[in-house]
């Protein structure tokens, strides 16, 4: 059969299976095993396992648990809370400015977690009810904690870059970089459009009352001093010569682990259970379906189809940003339905010679395929991010979430045309810090 | 019938050369035999090749036959220091006892070679030049292989194990001081952007890794006589081109070092020697000890001349 | 919409083995924790010895890897029981109830049915390891049945989780997909 006609029908099966209601993970397996069975003989499911194994061997995946440790211990503390009430503190004269407190608490938090769950779940805890006590609508206050929520992944250290670096051998401690001024470029965004809002709902004097005294804004700031430290430690660890990226994740998970447990006195073992219990669901999760994609990239590539989609995509004769524009629709597309390390791993071994051919950085395409996956986190079907919000404030309607949360959807599409025109707002800061590509 | 051929190596690499060579060969004899290369690591990883080939769900790959080592401790003979001067030497223990040794170990796995081939490698230092044992103590050093840890860990280095493709940024952020790989990888990973010194595999040359093209052995006795003769005269070929070649990559590694303005130095024989000397404390030992008839075929490798 | 719910648990109630095989998950997921936290360990002593004592690491990598693959593999049971394991239901939310309790014995039933064949082949592969003597080709050299065994105990343990929701489903003690009728 025709490896390009294959490849259909297994795109085909994969949609239907995965619909089904199955776990990713094991709907990755069925339709692996079914195609290898049918197409590669009976005795092609010998391998599963040790392929399943082989993926899971390797020591940068180390730092998938430990980035989402960092997040959720320190997301089990009221840090959460005293970032954002440091920020709103110094920016509360502004309308709108608890919004942006808001959003710039899930930037720092970002800058400490790995993953856009637990960001979302650590400011959005006292985020959401602050904000609607306020007088702020449900949409905007479930919205922006949401959208603020994806900045998870986009700053450092993100999870999905770590995946996308395996999969395309490419530099993790330069992805890491190149999201750090997009990251904060989108969080920019994220308060632009906040503020236009509520100004223009016309209840700005209200959403800007109460004020603090210069007291009160200096007291708050030694409680955020123990975020400022991890993530300078951190930085320091990765880049200043003590560890790699993937070790530096367990200095981070430890630190924060630590911080929480003599700060914030996180003694009881029940709470440790419950940050280890919450760690541990996400990077199993996680990390099955690394293990099970592992097992369809080596169906696709057994049976021939990555091999012939990439030769076909090499004969079209199409400008390159044609073939961006269509490589990004289809990312959004596919970030709406699954997660965004099941995308990456799927997607990036095929896209990445497309890629690399029409001349794109990788580095630079990692962080548009971020984005791409940070929208998918806040839209249906599969939108983690909805669902913590959900689980916050359970009688804000999905709907209500949802339409909150477009205009930051509008944002995150601008910002990719903005990394369109101007690559080197993600390959600026690598390339300054590493030297050159390689 | 379809045979798959699964590699690590990119297209460009002197590995796919000599795959892509027997595949073309083996095609032109138009003998209804077809071999389909999976390069870089598309279908298995590096070294997770060996187990599914000697159990016969693959049928090819080009191999550092001491990825296999922890199956048959046997094969770390083929990465040991010191045991290949050069070249040439690598090519007549290519056809002697020693191989034949080691081609009846890997029988027993249902393995057979089709190309012999050694690459040579060298050292690079991040603050001045690696010759001899003793400008290895405090390094921290990325060795390949078990048996050059070993060695220089017992010249006072500290180990640090990674992969060839994060020497680059360790040795960026300063994580190490020291790396040892082949020539191949040094080139291609770039690392002359991040040392001040090279020693290339030269005159005197300690690391010589024996990465074969290896076949399942019941899968070609399945073939008909003609398959089976056209693959066996494409390998020979494709042997001879493999030693050329392998004697030209150490030169161009230095040149690439050389034009980037990176320190050349070289071994002398007396570096040689205090290696030499320094391997036997260590790895022959632990080499001897681990592995059932390691002696008798550590003699039979170093009896060649 | 139900996707990545934070709140629901596999349903035991009162039925023993429901009971007994949610015990031997959360077990396991006990265990899986545990493993993560010492690779937690284990690597911030690998940074202190390289980097403070700048001396070798021979055995923490490794350790580190294959502790992480088990807490993977011995996780899985538990993580299905906290139905951690992220899906799309988008068919289940479309169909009527009837046809939804089939979809759900139907995809069950196949999950079940997959992690099956990986357990046997993964026992396989474990056996080979184990009755060969197979190592890892560094220094430190670690049996390779001992990382391999969770391939087999990970899938298995897995497998009866599955069992255990698909006859949930069957008894009617649990709705399809966790769904309330719509
Ligand atoms: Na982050
Ligand atoms: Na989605």
């Amino acid at each position: 059969m025709d490896p390009l006609f294959l490849g259909l029908l297994v795109a085909v099966t994969t949609i239907l299976v995965l619909f089904s209601g199955v776990s990713v993970a094991i709907g990755l397996l069925i339709v692996s095993a079914g195609f290898l069975l049918a197409f590669d003989g009976s005795r092609s499911l010998e391998l599963m396992p040790e392929i399943f194994f082989g993926k899971l061997d390797n020591f940068a995946l180390l730092s998938i648990p430990m980035f989402i440790i960092m997040g959720a211990s320190i997301a089990s503390t009221r840090a959460g809370a005293d970032l954002y009430e440091a920020l709103e503190r110094w920016l509360t004269r502004i309308p709108g400015g608890l919004v942006v407190s808001n959003l710039g608490a899930c930037a720092l938090f970002a800058a400490m977690s790995g993953s856009s769950p637990a960001t979302c779940a650590a400011i959005g805890k006292m985020g959401i009810p602050e904000m609607r006590k306020r007088g702020y609508p449900d949409g905007v206050a479930a919205g922006s904690i949401a959208a603020g929520g994806t900045l998870g992944i986009l700053i450092p250290p993100s999870v999905t870059m770590i995946v996308y670096g395996i999969a395309t051998e490419t530099s993790i401690g330069r992805l890491f970089l190149a999201g750090v001024i997009p990251g904060l470029m989108l969080m920019g965004l994220f308060m632009a459009w906040s503020l236009y809002s509520t100004w223009r709902s016309g209840n700005a004097s209200v959403l800007s009352a109460g004020s603090y005294s210069w007291k009160q804004r200096f007291e708050i700031l030694p409680r955020v001093l123990p975020f400022l430290a991890i993530i300078l430690g951190v930085l320091y660890a990765m880049y200043g010569g003590v560890a790699t990226p993937s070790e530096t994740a367990a200095v981070g998970a430890l630190l924060c682990l630590l911080i929480a447990m003599i700060i914030y006195k996180l003694w009881s073992l029940a709470a440790l259970w419950v940050v280890l219990r919450d760690s541990t669901k996400e990077s199993v999760m996680i990390l099955f379906i690394i293990a099970a994609a592992g097992v369809f990239s080596y169906m696709l590539s057994s049976l021939f189809i990555t091999q012939a989609i990439a030769e076909w995509i090499g004969t079209l004769d199409v400008n390159r940003w044609v073939l961006m524009a269509a490589i990004n629709g289809f990312l959004l597309i596919a970030g709406f339905f699954l997660p965004p390390v099941a995308v990456i791993l799927m997607a990036a071994p095929i896209l990445l010679p497309i890629i690399v051919a029409a001349n794109f950085d990788p580095v630079w395409f990692a962080v548009v395929l971020t984005i791409n996956m940070e929208i998918g986190l806040i839209s249906p079907p599969v939108g983690l991010n909805l669902y913590v919000i959900n689980g916050i404030a359970p009688d804000i309607s999905l709907k209500t979430i949802l339409t909150g949360s477009l205009p930051y959807v509008a944002c995150m599409v601008f910002a990719i045309f903005l990394l369109c025109l101007f690559p080197d707002l993600a390959t600026w800061l690598p390339d300054t810090v590493m030297g050159a590509p390689k | 019938t379809e045979l798959r051929l699964s590699h690590q190596w990119s297209n460009g690499d002197v590995r796919h050369k000599v795959a892509q060579m027997v595949a073309d060969d083996v095609a032109a004899a138009d003998v209804d035999l077809d071999i389909k290369i999976f390069p870089s690591q598309s279908l298995l990883k590096a070294r997770e090749q060996y187990k599914p080939l000697s159990r016969g769900l693959l049928d090819m790959t080009v191999l550092p036959l001491s990825y296999a080592g922890g199956q048959q401790p046997a094969y770390n003979l083929t990465l040991m220091p010191g045991l290949v001067k050069n070249h040439d030497h690598a090519a007549r223990l290519n056809e002697s006892p020693f191989m034949d040794a080691i081609e009846g170990i890997m029988a027993e796995d249902d393995v057979m070679v089709l190309v012999h081939g050694y690459l040579a490698g060298g050292f690079a230092g991040k603050e001045k030049c690696i010759t001899k044992p003793d400008d290895m103590p405090g390094l921290q050093t990325r060795a390949a292989g078990k048996a050059f840890e070993q060695m220089l860990a017992g010249a006072g280095a500290s180990i640090a194990s990674m992969s060839s493709s994060e020497i680059y940024n360790a040795m960026q952020s300063g994580v190490l001081d020291a790396a040892n790989t082949s020539s191949s990888s040094f080139v291609s990973y770039r690392i002359y952007e991040q040392v001040s010194c090279y020693t290339p595999a030269g005159e005197y040359a300690l690391w010589f890794m024996y990465q074969p093209l290896l076949m399942n052995k019941s899968t070609f006795e399945g073939l008909n006589e003609d398959q089976q003769k056209a693959l066996l005269s494409a390998s020979e070929k494709a042997q001879a081109f493999y030693l050329e070649e392998a004697k030209k990559e150490d030169a161009a590694s230095a040149q690439v070092f050389r034009d980037n303005d990176v320190e050349i130095a070289a071994m002398t024989e007396a570096d040689f020697e205090a290696w030499r000397a320094l391997a036997k404390e260590t790895s022959y030992k632990a080499f001897v000890e681990e592995t059932p008839n390691g002696q008798e075929l550590l003699d039979l490798a170093l009896s060649v001349n | 919409m139900a996707g990545h719910s934070t709140a629901a648990v596999a349903y035991a109630g009162n039925n023993p083995f429901l009971r007994g095989v949610a015990a031997i998950s959360t077990v396991a997921g006990w265990c899986s924790a545990a493993m993560i936290v010492i690779a937690v360990a284990i690597t911030c002593q690998m940074i202190f010895v390289r980097f403070v004592l700048n001396a070798s690491t021979v055995w923490q990598t490794e350790a580190v890897i294959y502790l992480v693959i088990t807490a993977t593999l011995v996780g899985l049971p538990y993580v299905q029981r906290l139905r951690g394991h992220v899906n799309v239901d988008l068919f289940p939310l479309s169909l009527g109830p009837r046809a939804r309790y089939f979809l759900a014995c139907l995809t069950l039933s196949t999950s079940s049915l997959i992690v099956a064949v990986m357990l046997y082949y993964g026992f396989e592969y474990w056996h080979f390891a184990w009755a060969r003597g197979w190592t890892s080709d560094t220094v430190w050299g670690v049996r390779l049945w001992i990382p391999y065994l969770s391939i087999p105990v990970g899938f298995g343990l897995l497998l009866l989780q599955l069992v255990a929701d698909l006859f949930a489903v069957l008894t009617g003690l649990e709705k399809p997909f966790g769904l309330e009728d719509a």
